[in-house]
């Protein structure tokens, strides 16, 4: 048999990087989770990673990500004033607490859980024959990936993460997913993965932090597959604040039944490169999906928010809203799809994206993308990119406000558009604490 | 209080004052009027600061210091307070917490202590009581969607909560019925003190009907060409402004 040569050598050397990671395992190499690894591995080796040639990725470039060398994730220690800095004041939380990507279970609350809610891993969720079949199903898609970082996690992914809601199970406590990471000596690369599977008629949020030392040089390969099933509730939000250091490429796909609501909130305020690839995929009628995104980046920052909805089915809504402001020399990319299938008819649509550009040298590039091929439906979308409006600066500082604080002013005015969007007013409340904290930056 | 002297400045290279002067004491409210493009909302732009404003000639001194050489925010720390003729429209800024900031950056400024929560809804609720402006607007995004008068009023609001030494009242009338223009007379004839003054810049007559103006000043191309008191306001009520640019014309001739 020959073995056809791997011609991307960034693939390569993530092969390279598999075997190491297999020698590691030992003992775990004969868990089922890891025949998933391997066909995910072998799967790679048929890909490629895209460049600035490929249309979806024309105003991101991958290189300095993928030209890195990266060591596995280090353990490392957190002192009680990091993990307090991450915590959300006035919610009851589960806190799952993640030191450069390893599960750090002494600092996590996972005893006493709600009714209908089981918190569990991939590899322990894959011997439970009741949890297995979902796990099973959704590990042979993403192995199975187009996307080669999905493939890429899916082949890596350890003590990748398990959440099951029960029928008719509202859990009020939100997940709070709580990512730190540290200062090393090189490096690290990690690979969260996490299956949400929300039951008929159940509802569930989920807060994923992601935040660490100034200076944490990573990169977070993150896969997120939500699951929810008939007139179910998720409600997903990300409060990125990261080194600006750090890497991240946030691979999200929400499989949606009928009667169902899946909204997602991104908030990048940190990460030298942020990519969020986020898809709904509708599987039944009267579905809403909510996708909203606020960045407030400076310096070399680069955020890029692509999202795909794909209308194939009658009677669903989608709301878009996205908003950036962009400082320095830092670059904002919008790349919004929607399609509207034949079929899918009484089709809400919303879209809008705007960019605040502050400086000369910052950039956006915004791209909405609608195809539609039903005739009866309401599409609309926008796209707007401006800069500070000098009137309304003039106005605050004639009543004594600084020039500094008037500005500030200005870009949270722009962005609580998108942070009311939350419908938690203590996570709301650290999105704008949070923002604040980054004008102070 | 304010002297200006030889005041010449220009939007976009063209020249709109032509060397104002004017003085003020405290206590006293000066009208300033004339007809349009006279220049008269470039001077009270001038006086609160805004950039694109050139100064190019001529000084102002305010309470012994160089107002030229003050940024926007710092003269409204020492007390002047432009009330727009347009205020602006700011969507996600709410009311409320607009005002809370600018009380106590101002009292900050002043040398004052901060207020406490208490004392400052109490301030507030006080001063939107006096400009008769309802409490729901204060938990509404600044100006947005407000009515030309609601706006007029909340102008009112923040004049009365900074408590400035020199108020300049920018067109604040026009496009106001008579009621919009009765708070608004109510709200300066409520804060004229011996120690705060007034510029008001008008088109129009009518509200110096309600508060009655020490000295009016016509201005016309850039110059303060007549000053009287407040029968000048009415003269120019009755025979309008053609008269007097009759009578620049022929001077200069």
């Amino acid at each position: 048999m020959v073995t056809e040569e791997i011609k991307d050598k960034n693939i390569a050397r993530f092969g390279v990087l598999f075997s190491d990671f297999e020698q590691q395992l030992n003992g775990h190499k004969q868990e089922p989770a890891h025949a998933f690894r391997r066909k995910a591995a072998k799967r790679l080796e048929t890909l490629r990673f895209p460049t600035r040639r490929d249309e979806d990725y024309k105003y991101t470039s991958l290189a300095r990500i993928l030209n890195q060398e990266y060591s596995f994730p280090i353990e490392a220690e957190i002192s009680e004033a990091q993990l307090q800095s991450l915590r959300i004041k006035g919610i009851d939380a589960i806190e799952l607490v993640f030191v450069n990507g390893l599960f750090d279970e002494s600092q996590s609350t996972l005893s006493d859980l709600p009714a209908g809610l089981t918190i569990t891993t991939i590899e322990e969720a894959l011997k439970d024959d009741q949890l297995k079949p979902f796990v099973e199903k959704h590990l042979h898609e993403n192995a199975d990936e187009s996307n080669p970082f999905v493939v890429l996690n899916t082949a890596f992914a350890e003590g990748g993460l398990f959440v099951h809601v029960a029928k008719n199970a509202i859990i009020d406590r939100p997940i709070h997913l709580m990512h730190y990471n540290t200062a090393t000596d090189q490096p690290f690369l990690f690979h969260p993965l996490r299956l949400f599977e929300v039951a008929t008629g159940g509802q569930l949020s989920v807060i994923d932090t992601f935040d660490g030392a100034d200076s944490a040089s990573y990169f977070a390969n993150v896969v997120n597959i939500f699951h929810v099933h008939a007139n179910a509730h998720a409600f997903h939000y990300k409060l990125q604040n990261e080194s600006e250091t750090a890497f991240q490429i946030n691979n999200t796909t929400a499989y949606q039944e009928q009667d169902s609501t899946y909204t997602n909130l991104a908030l990048d305020l940190g990460g030298r490169i942020v990519r969020n690839n986020l898809n709904t995929i509708h599987r039944g009628q009267n579905i809403t999906s909510n996708l909203y995104g606020a960045l407030n980046i400076n310096g070399d920052q680069h955020v890029d928010n692509q999202t795909f909805i794909d209308h194939a089915i009658p009677h669903c809504q989608s709301n878009e809203l996205y908003k950036a402001v962009l400082d320095g020399k830092s670059n904002g990319v919008f790349n919004g799809k929607v399609m509207v299938r034949r079929d899918a008819q009484k089709t809400n649509a919303y879209q809008q994206n705007a960019a605040l550009v502050l400086s000369d040298k910052a950039n956006m590039d915004s791209k909405p993308q609608l195809e539609i091929y039903a005739d009866d439906v309401k599409c609309s979308h926008g796209a707007t990119i401006g800069q500070l409006d000098q009137t309304s600066m003039f106005y605050l500082r004639s009543r004594g406000m600084s020039e500094k604080t008037a500005k500030e002013t200005l870009q949270y005015a722009f962005l609580i558009e998108v942070l009311e969007q939350i419908d938690n007013e203590a996570v709301q409340e650290k999105a704008e604490a949070l923002l604040y904290q980054k004008f102070s930056k | 209080m304010l002297s200006i002297k030889n005041l010449k400045a220009a939007v976009e290279d063209q020249v709109i004052l032509n060397g104002i002067n004017l003085d003020i004491k405290p206590g006293e409210v000066h009208a300033i009027m004339g007809p349009n493009g006279s220049g008269k909302s470039t001077l009270a732009n001038v006086l609160a600061g805004r950039e694109e404003y050139e100064v190019i000639e001529g000084s102002i001194d305010f309470l012994g210091e160089d107002l030229l050489e003050m940024e926007v925010d710092e003269r409204a720390q020492a007390g002047i307070f432009l009330a727009f003729q347009y205020p602006v429209e700011i969507p996600g800024v709410n009311t409320a917490t607009f005002l809370k900031q600018v009380i106590n950056s101002v009292r900050e400024a002043r040398g004052e202590e901060e207020l406490s929560a208490p004392e400052m809804l109490k301030l507030i609720r006080e001063k939107a009581a006096m400009v008769d402006m309802d409490q729901s607007f204060l938990r509404r995004s600044l100006n947005e969607g407000f009515s030309g008068g609601e706006k007029k009023r909340n102008e009112m609001l923040q004049m009365a909560l900074l408590e400035p030494k020199l108020a300049v009242l920018d067109e604040t009338d026009s496009g106001l019925d008579i009621d919009a223009l009765k708070i608004v007379s109510d709200a300066v004839n409520k804060m004229r003190s011996e120690n705060r003054s007034f510029v008001i810049v008008t088109h129009y007559q009518r509200l110096l009907n309600y508060i009655t103006p020490d000295y009016v000043h016509v201005l016309y191309k850039g110059r303060i060409v007549k000053s009287g008191d407040k029968n000048l306001a009415l003269e120019l009520e009755e025979k309008g402004y053609d008269w007097i640019k009759e009578e620049v014309e022929a001077a200069s001739v």
